[in-house]
């Protein structure tokens, strides 16, 4: 069950084992997968020192107080914990912001908050009005949660790029080159050469199923006659609008003009209805070659 | 601040009281099973689920005329509720508070502020109302029974512990002397229930468990209702949507169909007492509850009468059923659906288990937003059409061993999704028309006996459809998402049509303008 708008999704994954709960929930009863790493005593002071496994260096994330992050946790399991969980390792439709790339690079809320205040419409996340003050207690929440998660040994959470390792690369090649019709658009030693250096494991299948940050180009004529291309800025029912070659603006009636978008993820979408199982593992081990 | 607020609290109080001293029905549940065009005295707005609203006042003709009357401002965000509307005065909430606001001009006549608390805030459906009191579900999972004319709580129970994991977001369901709740939740292995509470003290009259207690052997947990049921006071049952088992990815320790979690039920509202169950998810490994709203009408179904409940179900498919039985009439899909090996011969769907989640990922349409959700959906009897917001989407799913038994238990990742208002003929599933709605939309739908459809799309476009084609005939951008039902009344000769954007309530009516132009003329 939901209630915002779904995008990414990414619910934890983890077991029953609870260590550090805080939230008033009781020993075994388990955060969303039961990774609930507690805030309290984990402050400034309590700061771990360093990461597990081969999770690279700690974040460089500014110290809060323990009230901070204790008011972030409360703001953080109201506002955002349905979709992001409790412990902000991921819940109904929102990702783990414990593994989060944005959240590591992240020093003083300059991410965190910027995605707050604007949400990512993309991937279904609503923008929130939030005064800077409950901004820096969330952001210290989820910092705080970051560096829980990269100091703690114990349940996997998520997908490793070794769960997805049952392909066949050379099935992969020829669905690449055939039935997917993949290479009619892309290029192993063109666009993709070295992609497998760039990506991997779910990233990397994500992003073969279905590209992000794809920018759809739109031509625009105008009564007149008059065309002009760009790239899609806007587009309902009502109203078209393009971004054209030195960053400006447009936008028509939807109704007043004729529009031609092309989307270069077409292609893509028309192959999720297609796709066996077997052909998507077997692509990824494909993919996983080309470094 | 503060002082003017309180100062401006004790005016309107007063207001209030003086206003509704003597309507106030003392012991009328009647308007809740005839309510009257002044009314939405429900979630629904009736106990039918249909959403259809006879008025017809608002016409395709006129339509394209529709404007702003007043707008409410909550200075909150994220509106879900549908407001009530009862004896001119429109109640509505988001997560810890409540208001009340005169429906003819949107000023406030009270607003209730509930005790701050830690569980989950992501949304709230609305209040019910009965002899003067109305009903809300804090989101720690209290009921509380408040004065309608001034907020003032009268009591307050507690039904679920929030601290385990369920949260309350649900308008209750009243029925004659009961006042029937269920929570939400799905995080945790937890036995969901409906339970009916006394409308004058908030005892507990009966409970209604949808899977045994937590820690049986073998056995699922889940099937909380989350949202508000609907009524055939004919054949006296309650409909009820179940959600979704428990560990909830990873199916491995509950074997078997899992019952009753994403089922429908029919209840006995004096009892709690089962009639019968259909399930549209047997064994569901994809978080797809069944708790879409069950829609109740009587019409021709193959030549004959019948009493029919539907639902658009999370899992894509579309059901038709014998109400009076549980019986299936159809069963069909209204969008991509990868997951089934078929329908056996109770029109159930039967999950292919190969498309479980696995370690190494499966494709799987829909994604875990459903096909549809939350929602509300429309039933226009007249034109057979059920029109819902459909989200045909894909997905990978993933549960692995280390995931464990509790809660998630596993992993998925929407790949794709967007948003279509499909029409669907009731008596074929068959799709009549579709209208695309600019990526997954947020809003419910509501119809009118004119041939209206009032939807949103995803970009806080309130648009008004014509029922027969689909075709937009009247839109006013919102400024905001639209998460909210729209629905419609006649005030002083006038029909309204309300919905909330983002925190925003607005109400729309044709203008006054063959009045005004009188005026002029006789000048």
């Amino acid at each position: 069950m939901l209630f915002a708008s779904m995008g990414l999704a990414q619910p934890p994954a983890g077991g029953p084992a609870n260590p550090g709960q805080t939230l008033g929930f009781p020993p075994g009863a388990g955060g969303p997968g039961g990774g609930g790493f507690g805030a309290g005593g984990a402050g400034g002071a309590g700061r771990v020192r360093s990461s597990v496994g081969s999770q690279g260096p700690l974040p460089e994330h500014q110290a809060y107080s323990k009230e901070t992050i204790a008011a972030g946790q409360t703001l953080f399991v109201q506002q955002c914990g349905f979709c992001h969980g409790r412990d902000a390792s991921g819940g109904e439709s929102g990702p783990d912001l414990t593994k989060s790339q944005l959240v590591r690079t992240d020093k003083a809320g300059e991410n965190i908050g910027q995605v707050i205040h604007n949400g990512r419409a993309d991937k279904g996340m609503p923008s929130f009005s939030l005064p800077d003050n409950e901004v820096t207690s969330l952001v210290a929440f989820i910092h705080n949660q970051q560096d829980q998660a990269m100091s703690q040994n114990g349940n996997r959470k998520g997908v490793l790029a070794s769960d997805l390792q049952t392909g066949n690369a050379e099935a992969g090649k020829a669905y690449f080159n055939g039935a997917g019709t993949c290479s009619t658009c892309h290029s192993a030693t063109g666009d993709l050469a070295g992609i497998a250096s760039r990506l991997q494991g779910l990233q990397l299948e994500q992003q073969m199923l279905m590209p992000r940050r794809a920018q759809s180009k739109v031509t625009v004529t105008a009564a007149g006659g008059k065309t002009i291309t760009g790239t899609l800025a806007y587009h309902d029912e009502f109203m078209i609008g393009l971004t054209d070659s030195t960053g400006g603006y447009h936008s028509w009636p939807a109704s007043s003009v004729k529009f031609k978008i092309d989307n270069p993820t077409d292609g893509h979408v028309k192959l999720l209805s297609k796709y066996s199982d077997d052909d998507i593992h077997n692509l990824l081990a494909y993919l996983q070659t080309l470094k | 601040m503060m002082r003017t607020k309180s100062a401006l609290l004790a005016l309107t109080i007063a207001l209030a009281g003086t206003a509704t001293t003597a309507t106030l029905n003392a012991q009328d549940a009647n308007f809740l099973l005839h309510p009257s065009p002044d009314s939405w005295p429900m979630y629904h707005g009736d106990y039918s689920g249909q959403r259809h609203s006879a008025l017809k006042q608002i016409t395709p003709a006129n339509v394209k005329d529709l404007t702003l009357q007043w707008v409410f401002q909550t200075k909150a965000s994220g509106l879900k509720s549908s407001p009530i509307l009862y004896e001119g005065v429109l109640y509505f909430t988001i997560p810890d508070k409540i208001w009340a606001i005169d429906a003819r001009t949107g000023h406030q006549l009270w607003q209730f502020n509930g005790t701050p608390n830690k569980a989950f805030h992501i949304g709230h459906r609305g209040v019910s109302i009965l002899n003067g009191s109305l009903f809300y579900m804090s989101p720690d999972d209290h009921v509380i029974c408040l004065d309608a004319k001034t907020g003032r709580v009268k009591w307050d129970v507690v039904i679920a512990d929030y601290t385990k994991g369920v949260w309350a977001t649900m308008a209750p369901l009243i029925v004659g002397n009961h006042v029937m709740v269920g929570v939400s939740g799905d995080f945790d292995n937890l036995q969901g229930f409906v339970k009916s509470l006394d409308p004058e003290t908030g005892a507990t009259q009966w409970e209604w468990d949808a899977t045994p207690p937590v820690g049986t052997s073998r056995s699922t947990t889940g099937g909380n209702v989350w949202m508000t049921g609907t009524y055939d006071p004919e054949l006296k049952l309650v409909y009820w949507g179940t959600g979704n088992p428990s560990p909830v990815l990873n199916g491995k320790p509950r074997p078997g169909d899992d019952l009753y979690t994403c089922s429908i039920v029919a209840l006995d509202p004096e009892t709690g007492k089962l009639a019968w169950a259909f399930q549209p998810s047997p064994h569901d490994t994809h978080d797809w509850d069944a708790v879409e709203t069950p829609v109740l009408a009587d019409g021709d179904f193959n030549g004959e009468k019948k009493k029919m409940l539907m639902q658009t179900s999370r899992n894509g498919y579309f059901f038709v059923l014998d109400r009076t039985n549980g019986k299936s009439l159809l069963t069909t899909t209204f969008g991509p659906v990868n997951w089934s090996l078929g329908v056996d011969k109770k029109g159930q769907p039967i999950p292919n288990p190969a498309k479980e989640p696995a370690p190494d990922g499966r494709i799987i349409a829909p994604d875990e937003g459903g096909l549809t959700n939350y929602r509300s959906p429309s039933f226009d009897p007249k034109l057979g059409l059920f029109l819902v917001s459909a989200s045909p989407s894909y997905s990978l799913y993933f549960s692995k061993p280390e995931d464990g038994t509790y809660g998630w238990s596993g992993a998925d990742y929407s790949l794709w999704s967007e948003g279509i208002l499909e029409a669907i003929d009731y008596r074929t599933g068959k799709i009549r028309w579709s209208h695309p709605l600019s990526g997954r939309g947020g809003a419910g739908v509501m119809t009118t006996d004119s041939g209206l459809t009032f939807t949103a799309d995803a970009v806080g476009n309130f648009m008004a459809l014509d029922t027969s084609d689909g075709k937009t005939l009247w839109h006013s951008g919102t400024g905001g998402r639209i998460d909210t039902g729209a629905i419609t009344y006649e005030l002083d000769g006038k029909q309204v049509v309300l919905i909330g954007s983002d925190g925003v309530l607005l109400a729309y009516a044709l203008p006054d303008a063959p009045e005004r132009a009188k005026a002029t003329t006789t000048k």
